[in-house]
């Protein structure tokens, strides 16, 4: 019972991690609110297997390509829709989430719709961990989802590229005027969420079936994970993605599985309500806060 | 400089002077001046106030009619609260399905006909909506729209976890209108009502309280008025006609059920705000008489709907286009010329 | 000045005209094809599978001449359109939007297929009464709501025919047979039930929970999971836990391929059983690459998968195949098909179009068709159910068979026998 709990709170957890991270990173980097998150997630899966598929190519190559699909997507999202708003925070999240909304309408309209579409997992087999079954992709997407976190964290930290990134969430003017290309940056911020968005879509659809209405999900457990942790902080994306992993776990456990949604909902309004710049910002409570 | 030779022009707009002289009392001198003042309002009313015998013939465009109303309504409660008060709101559907089942609640379990539920329902629900969203108040900006495209899904998910009003299935069995005239002009009249309604309080001294809150909450503070109870009353009235929106649509189909919540219904009245004009309350009701019968057009492509209105969206944000509304009135307002710098 | 105003009028003017007679109501003909109206969920097994049932039938009435009318011979036409309804989040208010555009723009003398969920079916009821329109619902709708409301007031909804079974008849005659099939068999005692939470599937696990209770069943769980669920491990470790022996699954979302796929994963020792949409069709073992192998899964009514009911049965089947190119694919398609005939049949004795004597018509029918014989109850509009098809229309049950769909249930039908995983067996 309790050990269930522990694996599979552990495994949501870091599910959730995943899908939320690009988001979060985008969104700490760039100040960018990226809304079509969710849709890219999905056109990534579905770029995969349509190369896989339809196209013919080996899957490691798909997957490989339809990674750099998506950031290319994301880079392209910041030049023609972003950069025109940018500033005019309510523009960017309604012109972002009309994009992403459309992105998904039109594959449920191009007939990417039931059962027929799935990704083929990194290997088969399962393995008991304190005698709870876990299949192979579980166990993949957790180190992975460790290693990807691991990895950008050094990214940030350690290269000039990283460094930038930061420079330009901290103080744009200052970074800018040691000649950090503002632009180039956030499109690169945007370009680099959409990847692990489209990371985590081929590390998570394996485990069930493609389905469009997972981007609409997706959505809003990243948002969720980002406003609980604090917008921009890294150690309070990875803790609000446990505790709403296991809380999403233990509810659907002893509850009912429609709670998984109402949790994440609740936690959204009432961290808003509560403390607007998540338990973990650095944000300053007057600029959300009148 | 590839242009030093040609001459450098610029357009100029000015004010037509007839509109100069009607923006004063004497302008109940002139038959013109009344006239102008007059008239585009006259064709606003009356095209709503003839549309449904025109439609009367045709009963698929009737009930097409009808959904611009609900549309138009949600338009304007978005556009109020955006453009007036500042508060952008992506859960438009959450007012419209508060009303929606208060209405339904109130003619099932009260027995009340429709002509009494629907405004009580619109009053309490409005009351519950600016209850539920009172603790959001002091947020704004990115955070009140976050939060605010929640609650209608809270909302679904809430009735379908915990089985309350009938769960997913909702309940049938409330009360139709009876004749098609009360139900095509009760909706025009509460239309009307609302956009002229708060097209007169936006003026008054409440009113420009509220704008202020928009423009500059600090100086409002500072004039000893607070911010979150201004905030408050602006939200209570946009629900108003959201609320109304969703009571009357229930009784139109007589039933209610978790879509009332849905999403388009937060995302069209945006699309319609910003094709027809925001800020301005006429525009997206004009919106919402483009953008209906369109997405009638479409509904034989199914989703194929929501894309098109996503990326017509997406077009008029990115470009920062106006909306007709503010377009058209310039030109009747103003004329234009071309000067040399 | 004048000139450009002097266009814009008769632009205008134009425009108007132009209006007007797109608006105009079209004018009536003898020869007129009858004009059906489908509002099908056509995204989805049962809206696409009704929607070729439907073609196929008024394809084959066609080609033979049309429907005779009191003497002239009137061709079928369909008008498809799409009501969304079984996306996740229950849009119910598409399907009534899609029902009266059928209706009053389309113009339609008869509905059938759907709207396919049965919670928006319920709601179309009042607007099936208000224009006086007969419908015979042949796919989704399995709720014992439909025909209840119907028989209640059967003034008001007298319209609304429902062609296809009905679920607690199916839950007590055949699911509960199939339970006790499995206890003699293999000694099978332990049921943990998982449905979707939709109101026809969870009205089946509470009546199915009953029925296993009273007959002497343990039920280790009852899952309720919302439309367009990912993650069923949590409910399938539960039944691991409690040894569980017998899966029962109730569900019409795609997401049912991701339950078998665990299920599979974790080597459960447990049968999947019940009603899994996604399942239903041939393709399913290769888009499940074969995971769903053992899965006993209900089609609703019999010929949704080959099999030997009536001599009707495989012609049927035959017919799908030759047009569709695939056998038919899962519920929704025999009796789509079956509710044209039976339109047919009622407005061929009624001699008129005419919905109150096409209703009389049809509680009158008596047809032997696909699955089994055709009649409606004359109070609830519900076909008569039976597990003998020389009495009434019989459902089908198959288990997934290296490959292939083998129906073992009823025996009048049956093509194979049951067989359990190779890792169950002690």
């Amino acid at each position: 019972m309790f050990a269930d709990v522990l694996v599979y709170g552990f495994i949501q957890s870091s599910a959730l991690l995943l899908m939320a991270f690009g988001f979060s990173l985008v969104y700490g980097v760039s100040r960018l609110p990226n809304f079509a998150h969710g849709a890219i997630y999905v056109l990534t899966a579905f770029v995969a297997w349509a190369l896989f598929n339809q196209v013919g190519l080996p899957y490691p190559v798909a997957a490989a390509l339809a990674i750099a699909i998506s950031g290319l997507l994301g880079v392209l999202i910041y030049y023609v829709v972003l950069r025109r708003v940018r500033g005019m925070e309510i523009s960017e999240v309604i012109a972002t989430y009309a994009i992403g909304l459309a992105v998904l309408e039109s594959l449920r309209y191009a007939g990417f719709r039931g059962t027929s579409y799935a990704l083929p997992a990194l290997s088969d087999g399962v393995v008991f961990i304190f005698d709870v079954p876990v299949d192979h992709q579980r166990v993949w997407l957790t180190v992975l989802g460790f290693t990807m976190v691991g990895a950008i964290w050094l990214l940030t930290r350690y290269t000039k590229v990283g460094r930038a990134l930061k420079g330009m969430a901290q103080d744009e003017r200052a970074a800018m005027m040691l000649g950090i290309d503002s632009d180039r940056t956030a499109a690169l911020a945007v370009g680099l969420g959409s990847m692990l968005a489209g990371v985590a879509a081929l590390i998570i659809f394996p485990l069930g079936s493609l389905v469009v209405e997972e981007g609409y999900k997706v959505l809003i457990y990243a948002i969720a994970v980002c406003v609980v942790g604090g917008l921009g902080s890294w150690a309070g994306t990875v803790i609000a993605a446990f505790v709403l992993g296991y809380s999403q776990y233990i509810t659907v456990f002893y509850g009912k599985p429609h709670f998984q949604m109402v949790v994440m909902l609740l936690a959204i309004i009432a961290t808003l309500i509560v403390r607007p710049s998540g338990f973990f910002g650095k944000q300053k409570q007057l600029e959300e806060r009148v | 400089m590839t242009g030093t030779n040609k001459e450098q022009r610029r357009k100029e707009r000015i004010d037509r002077g007839i509109k100069v002289r009607s923006e004063s009392l004497y302008a109940i001198n002139s038959w013109e001046e009344i006239s102008y003042l007059v008239a585009p309002r006259m064709l606003f009313i009356g095209f709503f106030l003839l549309m449904p015998f025109f439609l009367s013939h045709y009963p698929y465009w009737g009930r097409v009619g009808l959904s611009v109303g609900i549309l138009a309504l949600l338009s304007i409660s978005f556009d109020f609260l955006a453009n007036y008060v500042g508060l952008v709101s992506l859960g438009g559907a959450f007012f419209y399905g508060v009303g929606g089942y208060a209405s339904a609640l109130i003619n099932t379990e009260l027995g009340l006909p429709p002509l009494l539920s629907i405004p009580i329902a619109t009053v309490v629900g409005s009351f519950i909506c600016t209850a539920m969203l009172a603790p959001c108040l002091p947020l704004r900006g990115i955070y009140f729209a976050i939060v605010t495209l929640m609650y209608p899904l809270l909302m679904i998910r809430l009735i379908e976890a915990l089985d309350i009003f009938g769960g997913t299935n909702g309940f049938r069995g409330i009360d139709g209108f009876g004749s098609i005239w009360i139900e095509q002009y009760g909706l025009v009249f509460g239309l009307l009502l609302a956009l002229f309604g708060l097209r007169r309080f936006v003026n008054e001294d409440a009113g420009l309280v509220i704008r202020a809150v928009k423009d500059n909450d600090q100086s409002v503070r500072a004039s000893g008025i607070s911010v979150t109870w201004t905030k408050t009353k602006a939200v209570f009235l946009a629900s108003l006609p959201g609320c109304f929106a969703g009571a009357y649509y229930i009784h139109m189909y007589s039933n209610v059920g978790i879509s009332s919540f849905a999403l388009d219904l937060s995302i069209m009245p945006i699309a319609a705000t910003v094709i027809g004009g925001g800020g301005t309350l006429i525009g997206p009701v004009i919106g919402a008489v483009l953008l209906v019968p369109l997405s009638e057009f479409l509904r034989d492509f199914g989703s194929l709907r929501i894309v098109v209105y996503a990326l017509v969206l997406t077009g008029f944000v990115v470009f920062r286009s106006d909306g007709l509304m503010n377009v058209i009135s310039r030109k009747y307002q103003q004329f234009e010329r071309w000067v040399k710098i | 000045m004048k000139k450009k105003s002097r266009v814009y009028v008769s632009f205008l003017a134009a425009a108007f005209v132009a209006l007007t007679f797109c608006l105009l109501p079209g004018t009536a003909s003898a020869a007129e094809p009858i004009k059906l109206g489908a509002p099908l969920s056509t995204a989805f097994l049962y809206g696409w599978d009704a929607e070729r049932g439907i073609k196929l039938a008024v394809e084959e009435i066609n080609a033979a001449g049309g429907v005779d009318v009191g003497g002239v011979k009137r061709p079928f036409s369909v008008d498809v359109i799409d009501t969304r309804d079984l996306e996740p989040g229950v849009p119910v208010d598409d399907a009534i939007k899609a029902v009266e555009k059928l209706i009053l723009q389309k113009d339609v003398d008869f509905l059938v297929g759907g709207p396919v969920r049965s919670e928006a079916a319920l709601a179309v009821l009042d607007l099936l009464s208000k224009h006086k329109k007969v419908s015979i619902v042949s796919t989704g709708v399995l709720s014992p709501a439909y025909h209840k409301t119907i028989a209640k007031d059967y003034d008001k909804y007298k319209y609304a025919f429902r062609i296809s079974n009905e679920l607690v008849n199916i839950i007590v005659k055949e699911i509960m047979g199939i339970f006790g099939k499995l206890r003699t068999d293999y000694g099978f005692e332990r049921v943990h039930i998982m449905v979707q939470d939709v109101a026809y599937a969870r009205k089946s696990g509470e009546v199915v929970e009953k029925f296993l209770k009273k007959a002497g069943f343990t039920v280790t769980g009852h899952e309720i999971y919302p439309t367009g669920n990912t993650d069923f491990a949590p409910g399938l470790l539960k039944s691991r836990r409690e040894n569980a022996e017998i899966l029962f699954v109730f569900m019409d979302m795609p997401e049912t391929a991701i339950l078998l796929k665990q299920w599979k994963t974790f080597k459960l020792k447990s049968v999947p059983f019940g009603f899994m949409s996604a399942a239903e069709q041939p393709g399913f073992w290769e888009t499940s690459e074969g995971n769903c192998e053992y899965a006993i899964v209900d089609v609703i009514n019999g010929g949704n998968a080959p099999a030997d009911i009536t001599p009707w049965t495989m012609k049927f089947v035959d017919a799908y195949k030759a047009k569709w190119g695939l056998e038919p694919e899962g519920y929704g398609t025999s009796s789509s098909y079956m509710a044209i005939y039976a339109l047919k049949d009622a407005i061929e004795r009624a001699g008129t179009l005419d919905s109150d004597a096409v209703v009389k018509a049809l509680e009158t029918i008596d047809l032997m068709g696909v699955y089994g014989r055709i009649r409606f109850d004359p109070k609830s509009h519900q076909v008569i159910p039976s597990t003998d098809p020389a009495e009434g229309a019989v459902t089908g049950f198959f288990q997934w068979q290296d490959g292939k769909r083998v129906v073992f249930w009823p025996d009048a039908g049956a093509t194979g026998k049951l067989q359990l995983p190779p890792w169950m067996k002690k």
